[in-house]
């Protein structure tokens, strides 16, 4: 498989957020990743303390340019995450734009984090992130803020999802959502929409919904993951987002068990664990990332 | 295994050298790798054009800073590769010094990048003209025992191959204090094949690998060699086999086509077939 994605995303020293969730599992998978590190800190921003330097949309520009001057800018996928910038923002979308002129057949998939983000920053990614975009991972808040309509049954998630589809990406997956599952209160909701454009012309859409268990704890850098395991299992069905999503979220639920069970052994009986305790256990998720048993199904949904 | 390393080396957006060459393989084998990104460039400096920042010192200081400020400065393995900057390079060494005073057992695999052939000098002058025999690189490594580390690898010299000019011989020095205070020291030598083009980023995938061979086999440097060396080999050939079908018939490979198949060698990464055997020396 020779397969090329550029991910432009934070880099911590230590831990699994941005491109140190991205790029290992992605590698695993066979995939060569170029990263481009937009933030260096020592740690995510969940700890106690973090330090570190942010790159400018110039210096961004700058390792581009390098990248094209020695024509080895083609690539097969983009991936980004988090950022909060504007101008970093835009400089993204301008490469991006150049680099589906390079590839036409270039799909960039973006991770959720809207949320997160400055009120300014929302125009940017709703007029300008989201319409290039082929892939988007946004949770039940960040769906209803991009199409400004809310989700409170099924036959709305589907209706945001398809303006989602007119905004732009192809792939949609809802990631989480407050919709009851049938499984009870132990579970979730995460719904996908694979909309494809058949040669004569002809559209078809594949949505499904998935009941995820829920987990009593706040983990960072899943979002990552999810977006970069979402590529992968897209890539290797693409016509086929119900396989697609149940390797996907099946990889989620073992680096999760896997991540609970180590942090409440580090931090001790009765204790919440710490941040540093609750890292993604990525490395130690090297087999059920190659190769998920799959743990839960998606049912097709009309 | 619970075992943490923190590598202080090179970014490069594309291809495989400093961190880029030392972090996969490493955690591949289970490794925590915490990366500190003394660089960041869009390629190794041998493609036609190259550009990117730098981390001054001050910066490093700051993400050090932040990783001790949480209580996360605990680490068995410090990896450090090429640096061009004084102040940089003794900001390392302050840290390094650190972090041995909160961990005492901490290893520090140093790859010096101080040249090749002459061109720079550490201590010690040399002819690359003059033929130096064994006995001379046994010294080498003695001294540089003397100097601080138990462990030193001579990736390459230029003592004739027993196997023909096709070959370059390596050697190691481990030495080990005993708990009654004895020392002792293992030597060996291994004859590996040369190759045929210039590759970037295998000085930083050695370094990795034999801080992860080690690791596996403490004292046994030629198990520890064996499987290092192998492993060189699997990614060197497999880079080469894959660089000469991009490049074409007759048509020596760019720099982009020699980047080594990081990816694509996970396997040999794991689980190195030996396909050289080191010998042991007095």
């Amino acid at each position: 498989m020779e397969c090329r994605v550029l991910s432009i995303q934070s880099h911590v020293v230590r831990g699994y957020v941005g491109n140190k969730s991205a790029s290992f599992p992605l590698q695993v998978l066979g995939f060569e990743v170029d990263s481009i590190n937009s933030v260096q800190f020592s740690n995510h921003t969940g700890y106690s303390h973090w330090k570190g330097q942010v790159l400018t949309a110039d210096e961004l520009h700058v390792l581009y340019e390098g990248i094209k001057l020695n024509n080895v800018h083609h690539y097969d996928y983009v991936l980004t995450g988090y950022s909060r910038d504007t101008s970093f923002l835009e400089m993204v979308v301008d490469i991006i734009q150049e680099l589906k002129r390079a590839n036409p057949s270039l799909v960039y998939g973006k991770c959720s984090d809207a949320a997160y983000v400055p009120e300014n920053l929302h125009p940017v990614y709703k007029n300008k992130v989201v319409p290039v975009a082929d892939i988007i991972t946004p949770n039940q808040f960040e769906a209803e803020l991009l199409t400004g309509k809310n989700i409170s049954t099924e036959k709305e998630a589907v209706e945001v999802m398809d303006l989602l589809h007119a905004m732009g990406p192809d792939t949609v997956v809802i990631t989480s959502s407050d919709l009851p599952s049938r499984l009870g209160d132990q579970f979730l909701v995460s719904l996908g929409s694979q909309r494809t454009v058949h040669p004569d012309g002809s559209r078809s859409t594949q949505r499904v919904r998935m009941d995820v268990p829920k987990v009593d704890a706040v983990f960072v850098g899943t979002g990552d993951l999810f977006a970069a395991m979402l590529l992968a299992w897209t890539h290797h069905y693409p016509n086929d987002l119900k396989t697609a999503c149940e390797k996907t979220f099946s990889v989620m639920h073992h680096v999760i068990q896997r991540t609970i069970s180590y942090a409440h052994e580090l931090a001790g009986p009765g204790r919440r664990p710490s941040p540093p305790q609750l890292e993604l256990r990525m490395v130690q998720s090297k087999a059920d990332i190659e190769d998920p048993a799959i743990v839960m199904r998606a049912t097709v949904i009309s």
